[in-house]
């Protein structure tokens, strides 16, 4: 189990909260002050900047209230929702204003890409999986993102890139391959 | 989804030095009520909104007005000229 793991009670609660939340926009509120941490985090991971992650994240959540009507529940929690959202948010930002997207490399994340590759972790071996995935295409460093150094499930990664959780395991193995490969060259 | 499906080429930047922030930091960003009042403002009917604060309406309502001034301004000159020439033929 995860940090980000939801129980199915927690999954029902959280429903009980959208459904109030459907009824009257003020009930967001439970939903804003749980959330707003998480998804001001994930933004600023990937801007590195205080002002413009809040701009970001008042986006979010406008957005997500004002379509929260449309929110069923089909297997994906509300956060995934939420951070799909997210995450589109982000990536709209950068694409219209072409500027740099931000990867926050955590190096426990490095060393648990390498454990996947059945890897040595000498700092050399570290180092080469690192320049490494800098050769990696955006839509690749999103999965590896999400999964190793944000330690997501390959569910969750999944419901936030919107693809389902086997694709999403099979995607990040076919990565970690390619890595392997790239740090041979 | 949409960043899945188009293989796009972002531009990307990596750190390792990541800084983490504080709760304070975070929580100072935080504000419903600004969320609710924009959330108003986007779901507002739009004839609840005075004409003035949009700008869209505003000017497509403008252009339909000056649409309207050109199309009488055309007519009135036409039977202005058609007027003029029936008095140059009874004269």
């Amino acid at each position: 189990m995860n940090q980000h793991h939801q129980s199915d009670k927690d999954i029902q609660l959280e429903l009980q909260q959208v459904n109030a939340a459907k009824e009257n926009p003020r009930h967001f509120n439970v939903l804003y002050e749980k959330y707003f941490k998480s998804i001001y985090v994930f933004i600023y991971r990937r801007t590195n900047n205080e002002e413009l992650t809040a701009d970001i994240t008042s986006h979010v959540f406008l957005k997500a209230l004002i379509n929260i009507k449309k929110y069923k529940y089909k297997g994906v929690p509300f956060s995934g929702w939420l951070f799909r959202i997210a995450f589109n948010e982000v990536n709209m930002y950068f694409r219209k204003n072409k500027t740099n997207r931000i990867v926050s490399i955590e190096q426990s994340g490095i060393l648990q890409i390498a454990q996947e590759a059945e890897m040595t972790d000498n700092t050399e071996a570290l180092q080469s999986m690192t320049n490494a995935l800098k050769k990696l295409d955006s839509d690749d460093i999103h999965l590896i993102e999400l999964r190793f150094f944000e330690k997501r499930s390959f569910a969750e990664v999944g419901e936030i890139i919107g693809i389902t959780e086997n694709n999403a395991k099979v995607k990040i193995y076919r990565i970690i391959d390619k890595l392997k490969r790239l740090m041979k060259m | 989804m949409i960043a899945m499906k188009n293989k796009q080429k972002d531009a990307l930047k990596f750190k390792t030095d990541n800084k983490q922030l504080s709760d304070e930091q975070i929580d100072k960003h935080k504000n419903f009520n600004k969320l609710m009042h924009e959330y108003q403002a986007a779901t507002k009917p739009l004839y609840k909104t005075p004409l003035y604060k949009n700008k869209k309406v505003f000017l497509v309502v403008l252009l339909i007005l000056l649409i309207i001034f050109v199309i009488i301004e055309t007519i009135q000159t036409e039977e202005n000229n058609t007027a003029i020439q029936n008095t140059e033929q009874k004269k």
